[in-house]
């Protein structure tokens, strides 16, 4: 058994990363920051499969590889395994997370949204809350794109957020936290083989 | 005993290859990885009928030539490992042994965040775990 770190070290790791990217580095190009983001990610998820698949015998198809994507890398990264999946049967695949681990304790400095006052605060809070949550997603799609770029299958991974926010707290001294629930989409180039 | 052992990746690229004979015959030793890695893609692609398992990362004896024996070991990142051995009588125990402890070698080598995936393998702890890999398995068989 290797060493062991916790768990909140990922997420602080992965929020400085963001706050550094695109506050620091590429403050002025928030998609080159989210381009390096993600190919960070990439290599991540890169060696993540080499590991994770040590001890499995081979993939016959992209089926088993996207399944082991969603049930044993899925629980390796996040400790659950993906709640739905779903596709076109075209090389489209959708991966759905109903409570992403990673986002879970996201939120939005209060103090941006008092300085405008008005109803609308909703939908303005929601632009950019999921603004700021997209960039967070950046590095998990990239883990995911080197995983599947690993195993054979070259794809583009997108995320999205739905169900935003699913629970509201608003309350002048809380934080208001957000989106869980977040859909990966998972499009293979390669031409598919379920005919 | 084991003449050599090789990395090869996805796309044939070679990421290591070390000898572990005193002779220079390494250029030989190439010769023979490189014709193995044939046979890998003949059993992949055309798995025979009766073969027990489809989807094992453990291919068994490649071919054997006239002084050698050479097993291969293809992992689901499709990366090869071979071994090139000059045993007569290896046990199948022994050399799945010796692919799985060589498996966790080349992963942690390529954990490194220095490692450039596709580039060859640099790391001297990679090299002097498979140096140890290596002795035990030859002082395993002839003991």
């Amino acid at each position: 058994m290797g060493r062991e770190v916790a768990e909140s070290c990922v997420d602080g790791v992965v929020m400085e990363m963001v706050a550094a990217y695109c506050g620091r580095f590429y403050a002025a190009k928030p998609e080159l920051a989210a381009r390096r983001i993600e190919a960070i990610g990439f290599q991540v998820g890169h060696q993540l499969t080499e590991r994770y698949t040590m001890e499995r015998p081979r993939f016959n198809d992209h089926l088993e590889a996207i399944k082991f994507i969603c049930k044993d890398f899925w629980s390796e990264l996040f400790k659950k395994q993906i709640d739905n999946l779903k596709t076109n049967h075209r090389g489209t695949f959708v991966l759905q997370d109903n409570h992403f681990r990673w986002l879970t304790r996201v939120s939005i400095d209060p103090s941006i949204e008092s300085m405008d006052a008005n109803e609308n605060d909703s939908t303005s809070l929601g632009d950019s809350a999921a603004q700021t949550t997209s960039m967070l997603l950046y590095f998990p799609c990239g883990i995911i794109r080197g995983a599947l770029t690993n195993l054979g299958i070259a794809c583009s991974v997108t995320a999205d957020m739905s169900n935003l926010p699913a629970c509201e707290l608003h309350h002048p001294f809380c934080d208001i936290y957000l989106a869980y629930n977040s859909m990966w989409l998972c499009n293979a180039v390669t031409p598919s083989i379920f005919k | 005993m084991v003449v050599c052992v090789a990395v090869v990746g996805h796309q044939n690229n070679p990421l290591y290859l070390q000898s572990f004979t005193e002779a220079d015959d390494s250029l030989k030793l190439h010769h023979v990885v490189h014709c193995s890695l044939d046979v890998i893609d003949e059993r992949v692609n055309n798995p025979k009928r009766n073969s027990p398992a489809l989807n094992e990362t453990f291919l068994g004896l490649l071919y054997p030539t006239e002084n050698y024996k050479v097993y291969g070991y293809l992992t689901n990142t499709k990366v090869k490992f071979i071994m090139v051995t000059t045993d007569l009588d290896v046990k199948d125990a022994d050399a799945r042994n010796f692919f799985r402890k060589f498996h966790a070698a080349y992963v942690d080598a390529v954990s490194n965040p220095f490692h450039v995936p596709g580039k060859k393998i640099a790391s001297r702890s990679f090299s002097a775990r498979v140096s140890t890999i290596v002795k035990s398995f030859s002082s395993g068989t002839t003991a």
